[in-house]
C-alpha cells in the first residue's frame, strides 16, 4: 500500500520535475526572435580585415572645406567624401531625431539601447567604432554638415553618460550630405540615417 | 496548482533560501524517495541557475522608457536628450502632470540600465581571480579576458559564472 503511493508520489514528481525543465523553455520561445536579430548586428559589426587608415579629424576639414569652395555643387553628381567607409564592416541604423536638433525621440530609444547591447557584446569586445551622422541633400549644406556631426556627437555622448560605453572606443562624425546613402535620391529620408563602422580591431 | 507550487519553489531557490525550499518539497522517507529528491534538487538548482537573474538588455530598458514616457518627454522635457541624470531629473520633476503609465515604468527602465551596466563592469572585478588562474595574468587587455573566460569550460568559480550570467555575457 506505502509503496503504491509512494510510486504514486515518485509519478508526480517526476511530473513537476518536466514542468520546471520545460517550463522556462517555453517561455524563452517567443525571446528567441529578438536575440537572433542582435546578433545580426554583432555579425555586421565583425570581421574587420585591416585596420583602416581613417583620419577622423583630417576628414572633418576636407568636408568642411568642400562645401566652403561650392565644389560639387549638385548633389546627384557628388562622390563620397569618405569612400573608405564603405569597405568597412558597418551597421546602417534609422534613429529620429526631432527636427533640426540632436535630440533623439523617445521611440528610437529601444534602438540606442540595442546598439550599447551590440557594442558590449564580448565578441566585439576591444573593437573602436566610428559613429557616422547623415543628413539629406536640401538646404543649407553647412547647416546640414554641423547638424549631422551634433546628431553623432549626441549618439555617441548617450553611448558613453547612460550606457557606459568607453568613450576610448568611439569616435563620432558628421558628413551631412557630403556621403548621401542613397546617392540615387538626395531627398529620400533614408539619408538621415545613422552608420556605425567598425575601425579598429581589438589591440 | 503545482504550476503556482513549483514557481514558489524555484523563487525560493533564486533567494538562496535552499533549506524551506527542500523541506516543502515533501517529507519523503524511503531511500529511493531521498535519492529521488536529491536528484531533483539537483535539477531544479540547475534549472534555477540557467534563469538566474539576467538583467535586462538595454534594449529592453530603454524601450520601456521610450514607450512608456513618449508623450511624457515631449510635454515636459522636451530637448533633453536620453540621460541617466538629466532626463531622469526631468522626469522626477514632473511626476505630477505624467501619466500613470510613464511614473510607473520610468524608475524601473533607469533602474534596470543601471543594473545591466553593473552587471556589466562587475564581471570584471568577480573574475579577477579565475581570470589569473585560467586564462593568465598576462591577458590584462579587456576584450581578450572576457572572451577567454568565456571561452573555459572549466574550473570558473560559481560566483564568476553568476556574474557572467547576470552580465547577460552567456
Amino acid at each position: 500500500m506505502r509503496s503504491a503511493e509512494n510510486s504514486g508520489r515518485a509519478i508526480g514528481l517526476l511530473l513537476l520535475l518536466l514542468m520546471v525543465l520545460i517550463g522556462p523553455l517555453a517561455q524563452a520561445q517567443p525571446q528567441a526572435q529578438p536575440a537572433a536579430t542582435g546578433q545580426n548586428w554583432v555579425d555586421q559589426l565583425s570581421g574587420l580585415q585591416s585596420p583602416p587608415d581613417i583620419d577622423v579629424a583630417a576628414l572633418r576639414q576636407e568636408a568642411a572645406a568642400r562645401i566652403k569652395t561650392k565644389a560639387d555643387a549638385v548633389p546627384l553628381k557628388r562622390p563620397p567624401i569618405a569612400a573608405q567607409l564603405l569597405e568597412l564592416p558597418r551597421l546602417v541604423i534609422d534613429i529620429q531625431f526631432d527636427e533640426d536638433t540632436p535630440i533623439v525621440r523617445p521611440d528610437s530609444y529601444g534602438t540606442l539601447g540595442r546598439i550599447a547591447d551590440t557594442l558590449s557584446d564580448p565578441s566585439l569586445a576591444g573593437y573602436k567604432f566610428l559613429i557616422v551622422g547623415h543628413t539629406r541633400a536640401g538646404g543649407r549644406r553647412d547647416f546640414n554638415l554641423a547638424l549631422s556631426q551634433r546628431r553623432a556627437d549626441a549618439v555617441r555622448d548617450i553611448l558613453v553618460t547612460t550606457f557606459k560605453i568607453s568613450p576610448k572606443r568611439l569616435q563620432a562624425i558628421g558628413l551631412g550630405e557630403e556621403q548621401l546613402l542613397d546617392t540615387a535620391h538626395p531627398n529620400a529620408a533614408t539619408n538621415q540615417r545613422i552608420q556605425i563602422a567598425t575601425i579598429a580591431t581589438a589591440p | 496548482m503545482l504550476r503556482r507550487n513549483l514557481l514558489r519553489y524555484q523563487s525560493g531557490f533564486l533567494d538562496g533560501q535552499l533549506g524551506r525550499a527542500a523541506t516543502g518539497i515533501g517529507a519523503m522517507q524511503d531511500g529511493f524517495m531521498t535519492s529521488m529528491r536529491g536528484m531533483l534538487l539537483l535539477l531544479l538548482i540547475s534549472a534555477g541557475s540557467s534563469a538566474l537573474a539576467e538583467t535586462m538588455k538595454l534594449e529592453d530598458a530603454a524601450g520601456i522608457l521610450g514607450t512608456s514616457c513618449a508623450k511624457d518627454i515631449d510635454a515636459s522635457c522636451r530637448g533633453v536628450n536620453l540621460d541617466s541624470i538629466r532626463l531622469k531629473d526631468c522626469l522626477a520633476r514632473n511626476e505630477d502632470t505624467m501619466s500613470p503609465q510613464c511614473k510607473a515604468d520610468y524608475p524601473r527602465a533607469f533602474n534596470a540600465i543601471q543594473k545591466r551596466v553593473a552587471a556589466r563592469a562587475a564581471v570584471r572585478k568577480i573574475c579577477d581571480r579565475d581570470l589569473a588562474k585560467i586564462c593568465g595574468a598576462t591577458q590584462k587587455e579587456d576584450g581578450a579576458a572576457l572572451k577567454c573566460i568565456l571561452a573555459a569550460t572549466r574550473g570558473v568559480t560559481i560566483a564568476c559564472n553568476k556574474a557572467i550570467a547576470e552580465a547577460g555575457y552567456r
